[in-house]
């Protein structure tokens, strides 16, 4: 029914079926709507924040998102700017999934504010103090990027291709990617870092509270490095789990392989520095503020030192451990084992950096506070998954995004 | 000189709380929901999503019976003028929108509700909890709007508010002595709403920069100390007490950290 | 012009690229930000011109003086009255609450009639003509069948016009009932009238005592006048005036003070006699003041030398001797102290013996009638009416018994014990109509299910209640009076005061509904029901009446908002040293003094329930405005559940922790509580505010935890008829 948008040269699922999973995705993402509605109409009471968590789920998985999407800005400099050229059979998807990334923290970010129809008076009343104000300006030029990098994507489509204008713009565009790319990465460099700037600048929040250089605390190049780090392996990721869903090989194992190397020593790079972050927090920045280490990990239900050891041991220096050893790369389990901690590491550093440093009592005669987020708060972050899953979907189906697929997968 | 001099111009607006005196009644949290028409819902026992400009925490030694010893704590919004005293306030260098100012003139810092779009990124910044947000719209049973006052604009849902130290009431006064012909206003003529109302004459409000009003010398009492000192958020709310574990409940120690 | 695909997707983007570069969207972002500006549904209050009216606030007896602000014709903030010599500017949280009960959604709007069962809650509007008719036919009925002393009044307070013009009403009707809800004044009177041999209030003059011993008052939680306590604390902190509180829990008067000493519950008189042991054992009583010569005193120091040692005292109190000592000592020694009882705020009565062997101390180191003392303090002298002329019936009426006894036989050192007007009834004594002014008497009176019972054998009560509280809905009729800041009313503040201040109430607003001053209504009644009634009040209305009663101080009331002046307030009686005699008159000393606790099976009931009072829970006839439930912290009020008080050792031994919920059983009842541990509170009580548990008012108040009357009863106190319980056996079962 739909085989005159399919790429030629590949296979594609009949459209029953594709309609159904869409079908499924899109009831995920229904409940999302009508959560993201509920929130709207009826405020933020719907949800389980409250004035000791101003922020909290939302604000993670802007974060986390942003940090997985850097996989976009770090393969396209590495493709453009470095001139790692096996990545063009990866970059294309790197793109997808952050422009899908992207769109879903702008998204998240339009629901989770009190006020949204007055979301635009961070552009108009402007702050420059503010790590925020930042992040929005960048965050929302570099999506612009993304979709300026996704579109000529979208123009490849067999049908529009067709006509000579969006052909001709498509190749056009092609011509000066390396421009966006630049341009991308240097966006990133900066609403990644301001991103690590928001908890890191809170002075009156000694656990998230870091030291830096001029206006930027540690955390600003902490978190810019760990989005480049574990950005890659949420493509591979991404890119595994669609070949498993598929059931195809989609991109050659030596790219892979390239871009799973870049990142082991990017993330052991990163976890050096966030290990001396930590050691230099621990010893010096929090006894100043009259915290132990162990006053925040302890007297309370949930945040125990596990949590550290989990980031930095568990998904920090073990996933840099076996990415940057060829044989770790080599075997399968392993290399499925590190990206997969690798990802994890990027959310729980995110987690403890929002969650934990609104749980963390300062006033002496305050308590922890736990939070749990409600139905709602989930479904409007599951939301944007739906929305990854469809939109990933479509472009795998009518857009030729994987440049090694026919290859990969002869026609018998 | 010359900057000394226009250094003795500006005003510093804070607080002297006594916690000797202060008996905990809460007549200055409902003074001040009074003054600055805080709304209520039905169930105000939530204290996470209750707002509470002014807030009286209740402080315990931590012995037990019959060592036990309590003590009330009013906490304002502590208008801090961070480091150096800039206006570098935890919360108001994060606010996107600069919905949130540190006035140069009287150092309070203020909110300005019409311009936040409810982030709640100063509500993270600030380790006072001094900042609410609507998670609600703002309901009063029918009639009951009767008593809002028009001196302080009422709240939507999904904004932040907070103490402002009376500004309006400081509004009002300078008005009042510009009409009058003056330039400045007296000590009296500016207090907060809970100031007026403690029975205890428990808080003290006036210009800390002033060596003319009651705070400027109440502060350095040895007995005064300000919460979370050592995040160098700087205060303009003093606190007294003879206790010495008050005192030291005020900020975060080390163990065996000597004060 | 044929449309294919690809005009179609050129119109599409131009289009939506020429809609993007026009002010439409840019205008519609703008409108829309401007539209969440000024939302339709939240309030823009109306500006207009700010005044200010002065007037009194009675929520509670303090009697400060209050300062209204008003923009145009609303009231929008209530403030102290500088100036003012009970509260000099200062106000209390409820006092600042006083627009929510004005503008409330619980106001009762018009007359109503019940319609369907009492408390049902269903009624239909009525006019004041039909409203007063009905209740003066009834009253007729009564008159007509000799009955007149059935009828009876349950009044907040005593003091000032109003309940002066219900009394009379009574009076010349044919009744002696007249009724104040119970206080720790009614114990007060009775040690007055034993010890000097008339009524009289006690009065404190605390800003200038030098060492204050408080058994179990909440000096700075409502007890005798708020406001002024409170100021009096600061002056006592300033001055360095050492203040210690004898009570079984930290509570905040006991955290403000320089000592708390814990004592087991209800022992507190015996804390005072061994105090008392120790001031006579070394002689360090002022002989010129106690008249040493007189019986009194020689039977109360034989007394309390041969039976409150040190040692046995310790033995009731679980206070160490030698904090006994050092204790009375101290006291003792002390320029100006004064001892003070009445637990909490003041609003149970306790036992006689105990009010007297604190008096005792007073005495004995007479600090009495002068500067920093204690004083005796009649009623505001201004009502002075003229007499009245009643038929046969009422006449005969007037002498019979009250119903609650007080005056008369065993109880005749009393006045008004509204703690037994309950059991009175139940056990048959008829009351056929009950007025119920500025009082809520089926919530605040202990034992609830028997204060029901009694309402329910009442075949016709009057509430005059604005609001609709436990007690109007159990009414047969309401007559809502205004609202204190609707109306003109004299407010004699008299709670502990040395030197009463008599304030004027007056209407800041107009009246908001269709509502009528008690004072107006009671007038149309008499008129209503007629001569001789009638003409015991000649007043047009209760206007005429207050100026009047007022006289030339009217003048200085209306101008200042407030009186001090003695010849006008009250009269300070001058007591002459000696004057106390020590032991009253009472035949048998220990029965003054014996214990009354209640003795249920202490096997079934291993611990004590202890009510007390918060500043933040409001539990008189005014129930807790919004503002004021919404300062209660989460540790005694969360969600609907109430928290009681246990210490830590308690919960162990109960398998209890901290937010479990559990079952508190009394002899009276049982309720599902949720546990707060606190180190400030004796091993063995359980503690639980006064307060809550209505289940009238609105949302913001109703069903929200337990009212402790429900589980708690009376205990006569055998000497004087009080109610002495201070609280009650029981115990706490997880849940």
């Amino acid at each position: 029914m739909d085989s005159a948008l399919i790429p030629r040269g590949v296979k594609r699922c009949p459209t029953w079926q594709f309609a159904l999973w869409i079908g499924a995705a899109g009831a995920v993402l229904l409940w999302g709507v009508f959560a993201m509605l509920l929130c709207w109409f009826k405020g933020l009471n719907q949800t389980n924040m409250n004035d000791s968590y101003g922020f909290a789920l939302w604000i993670w998985a802007d974060l986390a998102v942003i940090a997985l999407g850097g996989g976009a800005f770090f393969t396209g400099f590495l493709r453009y700017i470095v001139g790692k050229d096996e990545l063009k059979n990866i970059i294309n998807y790197a793109v997808l999934i952050g422009f899908i990334c992207y769109s879903s923290a702008l998204l998240i970010l339009a629901i989770d504010i009190g006020q949204p129809l007055r979301g635009w008076f961070i552009f108009w009343h402007a702050n420059v103090h503010s790590m925020l104000t930042e992040v929005a300006f960048c965050l929302t030029c570099y999506f612009g990027v993304l979709t300026i990098e996704y579109v000529p994507l979208i123009l490849e489509n067999r049908q529009i291709d067709k006509v000579p204008f969006f052909h001709r713009l498509g190749h056009n565009m092609h011509e000066i990617m390396a421009v966006f790319a630049a341009t991308g990465a240097f966006l990133s460099f900066f609403h990644q870092g301001s991103l690590g700037g928001v908890s890191g600048v809170l002075f009156g929040r000694p656990f998230g509270y870091r030291e830096g250089i001029f206006i930027w605390p540690w955390t600003f190049f902490l978190y810019t490095w760990s989005a480049a780090a574990c950005g890659p392996c949420f493509t591979i990721m991404i890119t595994k789990i669609t070949e498993k869903v598929t059931g195809k090989r989609l991109v050659k194992q030596n790219v892979i392989e390239l871009l799973a190397k870049i990142s082991g020593w990017m993330i052991g790079t990163y976890i050096i520095a966030k290990i001396i972050d930590t050691w230099y927090w621990a010893k010096v920045t929090a006894p100043a503020a009259g915290f132990n280490l162990m006053d925040f990990y302890s007297n309370n239900p949930f945040y125990g030192i596990w949590i550290l050891v989990l980031e930095i041991v568990i998904c920090g220096v073990v996933p840099a451990i076996i990415l940057t050893s060829e044989k770790g790369r080599k075997n399968p389990a392993a290399l499925m084992t590190a990206i997969i901690l690798a990802v994890l590491g990027a959310c729980v550093n995110r987690w403890v950096m929002v969650l934990q440093v609104m749980a963390v009592p300062v006033l002496t005669f305050e308590n922890w506070v736990m939070y749990y987020p409600s139905w709602q708060e989930v479904a409007t972050t599951i939301l944007p998954v739906a929305y990854g899953v469809i939109l990933i979907s479509l472009s795998y189906r009518y857009l030729p995004i994987f440049p090694q697929e026919q290859e990969l997968n002869p026609e018998v | 000189m010359k900057e000394e001099q226009s250094k003795e111009k500006v005003k510093k607006f804070g607080m002297v709380i006594d916690l000797d005196k202060c008996t905990g009644c809460g007549a200055c949290m409902v003074a001040c929901m009074a003054e600055n028409n805080v709304p209520f819902k039905e169930d105000e026992s939530k204290k996470l999503d209750s707002i509470t400009w002014l807030r009286i925490y209740k402080l315990t030694n931590g012995k037990s019976f019959p060592d036990a010893d309590i003590c009330y704590l009013p906490r304002p919004c502590q208008h801090c003028g961070g480091k150096g005293d800039h206006g570098h306030s935890p919360c108001v260098s994060v606010c996107p929108a600069t919905a949130t100012d540190y006035n140069k003139e009287t150092g309070i810092v203020s909110q300005i509700y019409t311009r936040c779009f409810g982030c709640r990124y100063c509500m993270a910044a600030c380790p006072y909890h001094a900042r609410y947000f609507n998670w609600w719209d703002p309901v009063w049973p029918d009639g009951m709007e009767k008593y809002l006052s028009p001196n302080v604009s009422v709240r939507m849902r999904g904004v932040v508010e907070k103490c402002s130290f009376c500004f309006h009431r400081y509004q009002l006064a300078m008005d009042k002595a510009y009409y009058e012909g003056r330039r400045e206003i007296e000590e009296t003529e500016y207090q907060t709403a809970c100031t007026q109302s403690c029975p205890a004459n428990a808080i003290a409000f006036g210009d800390l920069n002033n060596s003319g009003h009651a705070v400027y010398e109440l502060k350095k009492d040895k007995n005064a100390f300000r919460l979370l000192e050592r995040l160098q958020t700087n205060p303009k709310v003093y606190y007294l007490s003879s206790r010495e574990w008050v005192r030291r409940a005020g900020d975060n120690y080390l163990k065996d950290e000597k004060k | 012009m044929k449309i294919d695909r690809r005009c179609f997707l050129s119109l599409g983007i131009g289009g939506a690229a020429g809609l993007a570069l026009s002010p439409i969207p840019w205008k519609l972002a703008d409108d829309s930000a401007i539209w969440t500006q000024m939302w339709p549904w939240t309030p823009v209050p109306a500006d207009g011109e700010a005044t200010y009216v002065k007037s009194a606030c009675t929520l509670c007896p303090g009697g400060c003086g209050i300062s209204v602000r008003k923009i145009d014709n609303r009231a929008v903030k209530i403030e102290g009255m500088e100036g003012h010599p009970v509260n000099d500017g200062g106000i209390c949280l409820l006092g600042l609450s006083g627009l929510q009960l004005l503008y409330g959604p619980n106001r009762v709007k018009t007359p109503l009639k019940r319609a369907g069962e009492r408390g049902e809650g269903k009624w239909v509007k009525i006019t004041w003509e039909e409203a007063i008719s009905e209740v003066a036919k009834k009253l007729g009925d009564i008159k007509e069948k000799g009955e007149s002393n059935s009828v009876a009044c349950i009044s907040g307070s005593d003091k000032g016009t109003v309940p002066a013009l219900f009394k009379r009403f009574l009076s010349v009707f044919g009744s002696p009932n007249f009724m104040r809800m119970p206080s720790i004044q009614d114990s007060y009177e009775i040690a007055n009238n034993i010890s000097l041999g008339f009524i009289a209030q006690t009065g404190f003059d605390l800003e200038h005592a030098g060492f204050i011993l408080s058994f179990g008052s909440g000096l700075i939680e409502g007890w005798g006048s708020p406001v002024r306590m409170i100021r009096a604390n600061s002056s006592w902190r300033k001055a360095g005036i050492k203040v210690v509180q004898v009570e079984p829990r930290l509570s905040n008067s006991a955290a403000k003070a320089d000592k708390w000493i814990p004592v087991n519950p209800g022992t507190e008189y015996a804390l005072a006699l061994g105090l008392a042991h120790v001031i006579i054992r070394k002689s360090l009583y002022r002989n010129d003041f106690v008249h040493a010569g007189a019986s009194g005193f020689i039977r109360f120091r034989d007394l309390v030398l041969s039976n409150y040692s040190p040692d046995s005292v310790e033995k009731i109190t679980g206070i160490k001797k030698e904090t006994i000592e050092a204790l009375a000592v101290d006291f003792a020694r002390s320029e100006r102290p004064v001892a003070i009882c009445g637990r909490g705020q003041g609003k149970s009565q306790g036992s006689l013996g105990e009010v007297m062997a604190v008096q005792a101390l007073n005495v004995l180191v007479g600090n009495i009638n002068k500067e920093g003392g204690v004083f005796a303090v009649n009623d505001p002298a201004y009502i002075a009416w003229p007499a009245y002329q009643s038929d046969a019936v009422g006449a005969a009426g007037i002498k019979k018994e009250r119903i609650d006894g007080a005056g008369s036989g065993k109880y005749g050192f009393a006045k008004s014990l509204t703690n037994r007007f309950a059991g009175a009834v139940n056990s048959g004594s008829p009351v056929s109509l009950l007025f119920v002014l500025e009082s809520n008497p089926v919530y605040s009176l202990p034992d609830t299910k028997d204060v029901k019972d009694a309402f329910k054998k009442i075949p016709f009560i009057v509430s005059f209640s604005s609001f609709m509280d436990e007690t109007a809905l159990n009414s047969d009729i309401i007559l809502p009076n205004h609202v204190y800041l609707e109306r003109y009313e004299d407010v004699p503040a008299t709670a502990g005061l040395s030197k009463p201040v008599v304030s004027l109430a007056r209407p800041v607003v107009s009246p908001q509904f269709n509502t009528k001053h008690a004072g107006d209504v009671i007038l149309l009644i008499a008129k209503e029901v007629g001569s001789p009634v009638a003409d015991a009040f000649p007043w047009k209305d209760y206007q005429t009446c207050l100026e009047g009663t007022a006289g030339d101080k009217w003048k200085i009331l209306n101008k200042e908002g407030f009186s001090s002046d003695p010849a006008f307030t009250a009269q300070v009686v001058n007591i002459s040293p000696g004057r106390f005699d020590l032991s009253g008159g009472v035949a048998d000393l220990s029965i003054l003094f014996t214990p009354v606790n209640s003795e249920e099976d202490s096997k079934a009931y291993p611990l004590f329930l202890l009510p007390y009072d918060s500043f933040r829970i409001a539990n008189g006839y005014i129930g807790t405005p919004p503002f004021v439930i919404k300062t209660v912290e989460d540790t005694v009020l969360k969600g609907k559940d109430i928290l009681v008080e246990i210490n830590p050792a308690t919960a162990r031994a109960n398998g209890l922790s901290a937010g479990s919920y559990a079952t508190l059983k009394t002899p009276k009842g049982s309720a599902r509580v949720k546990v707060h541990l606190f180190e400030g509170i004796m091993p063995g009580l359980v503690a639980m505010p006064r307060g809550l548990g209505h289940t009238a008012y609105d949302n913001y108040l109703a069903g929200k935890g337990i009212n402790v009357n429900e589980l708690i009863g009376t205990v006569e106190d055998p000497a004087s008829g009080l109610d002495a319980a201070w609280g009650i056996r029981a115990n706490l079962i997880k849940a």
